[in-house]
Parts: C-alpha cells; sequence; structure tokens
C-alpha cells in the first residue's frame, strides 16, 4: 500500500502537503504526529473520505482514486474512526452486516458468523446484544469487526487508544498483532508513543502536513527519537513542579455516593480532601465512577448520600451557577459537548460562566464581554480567528485553552479538571499542565483526574486510586511504584473490598 | 476537464448576503422565462405585472406590507424557538387561536371605545397564541414530550375548533347560512397607516426589532442561544432549561396568535377558515430563510410577501395558479440558494469526469 505526494488543501489550511506513506503487507504501521500534523487528513484520503487534490493512492502497485469510502473498501481498505459510526440500537452482529448483508437477514446465522470472525482474531464479543449496552471499548470491537467482515486487508484505526482504557489499549495491541500475523495490514494513528514504540513494527512521522520520516522500523529507534522527530525539536516534558506548602483543606467530599448514566451505582461512599496549594490525583481505569465524582462536585449530577465542602461551606447539590460563583473551575471531560457551544462566537464562549457581570440592566454589554475575551485569550495564549465568530474553527489545542482559561481567569479557589490533557498535542498538553500548576501556585485546590499515569505521577502532590467507584489507595507520587498503582487500579490491591 | 463544486468560504462574506440574494433572483427569474415561454406567457408582461402589483406604487406596497406582517410574525414565532433549538411547528394553529380569542373579545368588548377595543383586540391575539402553546411548552419542559409533533398536532385541532364556530355558534345570522362569523365592530378595526396598509405593520416591526434585540443583546438572549447550542452546556453554564423552554414556546405562540389578531382586525374584518391561509406554514420556511435569526425575518418576510402578492396578481392575467406557484418557489430558491452561496463558494476544480475514474478502477 503506497501513498504518495498527497495535497489536500481546507480553506485557510493545507492539511497535507505533498505527504506519502508506505505500508508493508502483515505489518503494524504507526503514523504519528501532533494534532493538526495531517495524519487524520491523510487517512481520510486512503479510505476513500476525502479526495486528494494531488498525489496518488496505489493498493498492491493497482493505482486507485476513490470516490467514496464504499470504492476504498472494495479495494481491501476500511477505517475505524475516532467517532464511531454505529446504530446504537441495533446488535453487534446487525451493526457488523449493516449495509454489506444483500440477502434476508437470518439473525442466527449473522450471529454465528460474527461470534465466529470475533474469536478468529479475539475480539471479546456478544452479537446479539444492542450496540448502545456496550462500552467504548466494545464499540470499537464492533467496528474493527466490521471493517474483517467486509474482507478489508488495510485496516486503519484512527487514535484507537483514546477511548480506551490502559487494560484495553494492551488487549487491542495483541488482537491488532493476531491481523498482523494473518497477512492483513493495520495502520495505527496515535500520539502515544509509548504504544508505538510497544507494538507497532514500523513508524512514520508526520510534521506540517509533510512526511518527516518515513517507515522507520520501531526495533531501531526510541521514543525520544519519535518525539523529537514530531514536534521538530527536544520533546517538552513538564518537569515536576517544587513542593509548595499547603493550607486549608478548600475540597472536601465526604461519604459521597451517586448514580451512573445507567442508575447504577456510580460511586459508593467517597472520601477526599484537596488542600489549597495542592494538585490532587485521581487515576483509574476508564468507568470507575471518576467521572461522576467530577459531575456531582460541579454540581451536574445529583448525589444520593454525603456531602461536598467548598471552603468548609456545605455545597452539596448547589447550582452549577453558585458553585462558580463559589470559586470552583471545572474543566469537564466533554469539552465541546459540554464546556463549550461550539456554534457561537469565541466572545459568546469566553463569557458563559460570567455573562452576569458584564450587563447593564437586561443588557449584555459587549464592550465589557469582549474585554473579558480579549484577556483570557491573551493570557492564555489562544490562538484565534476573528473572535465574533462561531468558535467551532478553532483546534482542539486552542479549545481547551480557552475553556481553561476561562474557568481559571477567576482565580478559582478550587480547580476540578477532567482529562484536560487528553487528545491534545505535546505543546497543549505542556500549556494545560502548566496552568494547573500556576493554579497550584496561586493557592487553588486541584483536583485532577487523568487516565495519563505519568501526567499524575509529574503533577501531583497525592494520587489517590478509585477503584469500582470508591477510592481504593493513596500514594505518593514520588515514591509509588508503577506497578502497585496498576494494581489498585485494576482492584488487587491490599485492602480492596466491598 | 474542469468540474464546479461546492467549497466552503474561509469566511462568511460580510455584505455578500444582499449581493449573493441579488444573483439568486436573477437565476430564478431567468428560469422563469422559459417557464412562461413554455407556458404561452409574454415573460416580461408577467414579471412587470408582479412587480407592480407587489411594489409598483404606494398601494401596491401597502397590500405587501400587509401581507408581510403574517409571515413575519410567523418566521418570528418560528425563530424564537429556533434559537433555543426548538421546533415550533404550529404557528398555524396559534394564529388561528390568536384569531378566535381575538374574535371572542370584539363580540364581547363591541360597546367599548375603539382604541380600547383595538388594544383588547391584539391582546386577545397574544393570550389565545400563548394559551394553544402552552400545552406543549409544558409537555415538553416538564417531561420532554417532542414539541415538533404536539404544536403540529394542535394546528388541526385549532382549526377544527374555527370551523365549528362559524358554522356553529358564531355563524353569523345575516349570512344567508354561509359559514362566516359576523363582521368585528368598525371601531374594533386596526387604523390605517397609509393604501392599505394597516398599523399592524409597525407592530411587527417593533416586535420583531424588539425581539432581535432580545437575542442578541440581552443576557436572556444569551442564554437562549447557548441552550440552542447545547442542552448540557446550558446547564454547565448554570441554567435552569425546564422554565425557560416553556416561556420560549409560549412567547413564540403569543408572537404568532398576535398575527392572528392582526390579521382579523386589520385584513379579514372577521373570523374566517382561512383567516391564516397557510401563514404559519410559510412562516417556517421564512425562519429557515432567515437562518433562524429574529433580526433577518423581517427582510424575508418582506420579500416573501411581494412573491406571494404578485405571484396572486399575475393569475388575473390568465397565468394559471400553478405556474405561478411555481414561480413563487422558483424565485424563494433562489433566495436560498443565495444563503447557501453566502457561506460557500462555487470552484471550477481541474478533474475528472465520472468516466475516466471508472476507468481508472476497473484497470
Amino acid at each position: 500500500m503506497e501513498l504518495s505526494g498527497i495535497w489536500k488543501r481546507f480553506p485557510g489550511v493545507v492539511a497535507n502537503a505533498g505527504a506519502s506513506l508506505t505500508v508493508r503487507t502483515g505489518s503494524i504501521h504507526a503514523v504519528l504526529g501532533e494534532n493538526g500534523a495531517g495524519k487524520s487528513t491523510l487517512m481520510n484520503v486512503l479510505a476513500g473520505v476525502y479526495r486528494p487534490d494531488e498525489g496518488v493512492v496505489s493498493v498492491e502497485g493497482i493505482e486507485h482514486r476513490f470516490r467514496a469510502p464504499a470504492d476504498a473498501l472494495t479495494a481491501g481498505i476500511g477505517m475505524v474512526h475516532q467517532e464511531f459510526r454505529l446504530v446504537p440500537s441495533f446488535t453487534v452482529a446487525e451493526n457488523v452486516v449493516l449495509g454489506a448483508a444483500s440477502r434476508i437477514l437470518r439473525r442466527q446465522a449473522i450471529e454465528d458468523e460474527v461470534a465466529e470472525l470475533a474469536e478468529r482474531f479475539g475480539l471479546a464479543t456478544q452479537p446479539d446484544h444492542p450496540v448502545w449496552q456496550l462500552s467504548m471499548g466494545e464499540r470499537q470491537r464492533v467496528e474493527i469487526l466490521k471493517a474483517l467482515w467486509r474482507d478489508a486487508r488495510i485496516l486503519i484505526l484512527d487514535e484507537p487508544t483514546a477511548v480506551l482504557t490502559p487494560a484495553e489499549a494492551d488487549e487491542l495491541g495483541v488482537v491488532l498483532r493476531k491481523m498482523a500475523d494473518a497477512g492483513r495490514s493495520v495502520i495505527f494513528i496515535s500520539h502515544k508513543l509509548h504504544e508505538v514504540t510497544g507494538f507497532c513494527d514500523e513508524a512514520t512521522v508526520l510534521r506540517g502536513g509533510r512526511t518527516v520520516a518515513a517507515s522507520l522500523r520501531v526495533a531501531d529507534t526510541d521514543a525520544g527519537e519519535l518525539a523529537s522527530l514530531m514536534v521538530g525539536s527536544s520533546p517538552m516534558t513538564t518537569e515536576r513542579p517544587p513542593p509548595h506548602p499547603v493550607g486549608d483543606a478548600l475540597l472536601e467530599v465526604t461519604g459521597l455516593c451517586a448514580l451512573g448514566d445507567r442508575g447504577l451505582p456510580a460511586l459508593e461512599s467517597v472520601d477526599l480532601k484537596v488542600r489549597a496549594g495542592e494538585i490532587v490525583g485521581i487515576a483509574g481505569v476508564a468507568g470507575n465512577g471518576q467521572r461522576e465524582l467530577c459531575q456531582v462536585i460541579a454540581g451536574l449530577r445529583e448525589s444520593t448520600a454525603g456531602t461536598v465542602r467548598l471552603a468548609g461551606q456545605d455545597m452539596t447539590g448547589v447550582s452549577p451557577r453558585r458553585l462558580f460563583e463559589a470559586g470552583l473551575g471545572y474543566i469537564p471531560e466533554d469539552r465541546l459537548g459540554v464546556g463549550l457551544a461550539p456554534r457561537l462566537s469565541v466572545i459568546d464562549n469566553s463569557i458563559l460562566r460570567t455573562y452576569g457581570e458584564h450587563r447593564r440592566g437586561p443588557f449584555i454589554v459587549s464592550d465589557l464581554a469582549e474585554a473579558h475575551c480579549v484577556d483570557i485569550v491573551e493570557r492564555f495564549g489562544v490562538r484565534t480567528g476573528p473572535l465574533d465568530e462561531p468558535m467551532a474553527g478553532l483546534s482542539g489545542g486552542n479549545l481547551q485553552r480557552l475553556l481553561v482559561g476561562r474557568e481559571l481567569s477567576g482565580r478559582p479557589r478550587v480547580v476540578v479538571a477532567a482529562q484536560p490533557t487528553r487528545g491534545l498535542d505535546v505543546q497543549g498538553v505542556k500549556a494545560i499542565q502548566d496552568l494547573l500548576v500556576e493554579a497550584r501556585e496561586a493557592g487553588a485546590a486541584v483536583l485532577l483526574v487523568s487516565e495519563d499515569l505519568d501526567e499524575l505521577l509529574t503533577l501531583t502532590d497525592r494520587l489517590l486510586v478509585m477503584h469500582d467507584g470508591i477510592v481504593v489507595g493513596e500514594f505518593d507520587p514520588i515514591t509509588a511504584v508503577r506497578s502497585d498503582i496498576g494494581e489498585a487500579m485494576i482492584g488487587y490491591a491490599a485492602g480492596v473490598g466491598t | 476537464m474542469n468540474r464546479p463544486v461546492l467549497v466552503r468560504r474561509e469566511q462568511v462574506l460580510r455584505g455578500g448576503q444582499p449581493r449573493s440574494f441579488a444573483i439568486g433572483l436573477v437565476v430564478a427569474l431567468t428560469i422563469g422565462i422559459v417557464l412562461l415561454l413554455g407556458a404561452g406567457h409574454d415573460p416580461i408582461a408577467v414579471y412587470e405585472r408582479m412587480f407592480v402589483a407587489a411594489l409598483g406604487d404606494p398601494d401596491s406596497w401597502s397590500v405587501t406590507l400587509n401581507r408581510a406582517v403574517p409571515l413575519g410574525l410567523a418566521g418570528l414565532a418560528v425563530a424564537i424557538a429556533g434559537s433555543m433549538g426548538l421546533w415550533n411547528i404550529g404557528a398555524e394553529g396559534q394564529i388561528l387561536a390568536g384569531a378566535m380569542m381575538a374574535a371572542g373579545v370584539a363580540r364581547i368588548g363591541e360597546g367599548w371605545p375603539g382604541p380600547v377595543l383595538v388594544t383588547a383586540i391584539l391582546v386577545g391575539g397574544v393570550v389565545g397564541g400563548s394559551l394553544w402553546a402552552l400545552g406543549p411548552a409544558v409537555a415538553r419542559s416538564q417531561i420532554g414530550v417532542n414539541e415538533i409533533l404536539t404544536t403540529l398536532m394542535l394546528n388541526e385541532v385549532a382549526l377544527r375548533l374555527v370551523q365549528w364556530l362559524i358554522h356553529g355558534p358564531w355563524k353569523d345570522p345575516d349570512s344567508f347560512n354561509f359559514p362566516l362569523a359576523p363582521m368585528i365592530p368598525d371601531h374594533g378595526r386596526l387604523p390605517v397607516l397609509f393604501g392599505r396598509a394597516h398599523v399592524g405593520v409597525l407592530i411587527a416591526l417593533v416586535v420583531i426589532i424588539l425581539f432581535a434585540i432580545a437575542v442578541n443583546r440581552t443576557a436572556w438572549g444569551f442564554e437562549l442561544r447557548v441552550a440552542g447550542s447545547s442542552g448540557a452546556t446550558a446547564r454547565y453554564a448554570g441554567l435552569s432549561l425546564e422554565r425557560k423552554t416553556a416561556t420560549v414556546l409560549v412567547m413564540a405562540g403569543g408572537v404568532a396568535g398576535l398575527a392572528g389578531g392582526i390579521e382579523l382586525a386589520g385584513t379579514a374584518d372577521r373570523l374566517t377558515e382561512g383567516i391564516s391561509n397557510g401563514f404559519g406554514y410559510a412562516g417556517i420556511i421564512v425562519a429557515a430563510l432567515a437562518l433562524m435569526r429574529p433580526s433577518g425575518v423581517a427582510a424575508v418576510a418582506l420579500l416573501f410577501g411581494a412573491v406571494q402578492i404578485g405571484g396572486q396578481s399575475i393569475q388575473t392575467m390568465g397565468v394559471s395558479s400553478s405556474v405561478s406557484t411555481i414561480l413563487q418557489a422558483l424565485i424563494l430558491f433562489g433566495a436560498i440558494g443565495a444563503g447557501v452561496l453566502s457561506r460557500y463558494q462555487i470552484r471550477l476544480i481541474p478533474g475528472d469526469p465520472g468516466g475516466d475514474e471508472a476507468k481508472a478502477e476497473a484497470s
């Protein structure tokens, strides 16, 4: 499979400027690059979603011009997108055959067929379960099955591990290896270096829409070299911030219980304390109550028992607005869906929390709103177009800077940050991490929920581990042993009981 | 070989909309020429007649303006809800409900002095429309019943109610058995501005401007727009959506109901089955063309009104109503195309026609 000299322009950006990629049969090939390096565009060209402005796509020596994803599929190229394209109310088997089954649907036969296929590649799944009941990892397996069922010989996975827990990611690595051994090729897009060095054979690095390193053998390189290729200079790493004196407990959670989205208990008596001037981290496999904990603290989910105290005051069940006014900055996990309003302008988004302060009578004074926005944009280094244009055009890193900037601009006493650096490029991650450290130094109590253990170990002063809705352990990030944390995350730690 | 593709503009053209409006109009009228020639009419004469009838002199302006009133208010009723991401498909029923309430007020207040009666009729319209939207508003905000279905279904109910009233209890004894309600008293009619244009034109304009300001400039409107962008974001920003959803739908109903009151006291003079005449449905198109922005509704309604009045007038010169309807649709299509063109541009790019690509694949 070969892509060469691919150009693709979008209004205002050149996403691919002569990028190329060669993938050998039976290998796992990583495509690396920062956000905006052109990885996704290149893959969409390969999968027939975009047509390149220039350049050649050839598979097994035959040149192709894909007009639609179906053409690419015919040529044996299947893609698993970042956002899954599944019908929630259909079963796994129905989703797998959707659009490709020309004969009468014989439910049992199809389920058996899908089960057999899943078995062959070690993809654990239940063909008769509706997709809405599945976890993100299971949904991803359905997407992979879809491509395999259509006999894709080249499988593209666009940042597949972004939605997976570390354990699921490892499992995925095993599945991909099986596929490669069976003579299929896998293209693996990621910016997590340890995954690339962990289970890929070769790597191609993109930067600024161009290929800067083609088909490096992973065995001959290391994470440091790949990282420096990605960013074009030595990799930036956030250093452990110097110790900082801590003050009174500003955030106190006691005996907190809450239900999850499906009405099952998600939090079962959580206790924690965050003091002024410290960052407390929460590690855990996704889906163990971290999300619900943040939501309850932020006033977006009802608790069933227990209390949340902010600077000593009971704030359980108080509205999000009053919590913000009381000094709670909340960086939600879902930036675009919860933290921002993509269709509104940059200005409107910057005043989402404080618009009440820019009022004169019933009116929002546009000068005040704009000044507030300019302040955030300048202080937090948000790169934007015109401020009165819809915000949706900003890149992921800048969206997050705007959101974090807005939450931190009022110097909150307590900051709750849920996955604040997920999916950002190296620079974006560093910028956000620096902001959290700054907030700590300014005396805020920061609660940081992350799936990136390195991030937690670097930034936090204390590290809590959640499993199954409770805090199962506390670690000192300086002396902690990774494997101990890992065991606590999966519930093996001593003293974990029910 | 070059082929045309739609390319998204880097920026929405500032002031590009009037220009693309004009282009869209020219394209539509050109297609219309072919249509009219095919139907055996002189296109120039037809267009002249349309223009004269709609915008030729103050008198025709006054008719067009009167027509733009219910279209604009219905459009506003859809657009207000639309700013919050709600679909009010029930403007038709809300207009009818407003007209019924207004007609009821006119019956009770026959003896009241003119200004009082006129005001009471219009207020009656607002109240009637609001009440008609109240059910869907409460159902949507309290238990999440889809407002599209409820508002739509209530249109039919309102129409049946009007029919029952004018066939039954409110039937005019002097109507020679025609299903007509009696005329409202003369002193209950809207004062005339010029020609046939009544004071409802000013009222509608003021209401539209007030709502445009409210949505774009006030904290209330900001909350509305946040809620329209994403419900989860609105909750995060600390808004309570239940009350807001209900208020906005009731307000939308009130605006449409006002149109019903104005139609009753301004042009129809009595409650009839056809008093709304599809304005409520046309309002959906008006709001869509105005991109759901209250600020754009007035201009779109004026264009829509002119097209309707012009289109009706040419039927008297023997153009069949279907040709006239097609012509009206063409012009509005032109305008929709124009809306698209202000956000996208047509570019010719070098590319292979489908045939070559098919060959390449086959090889």
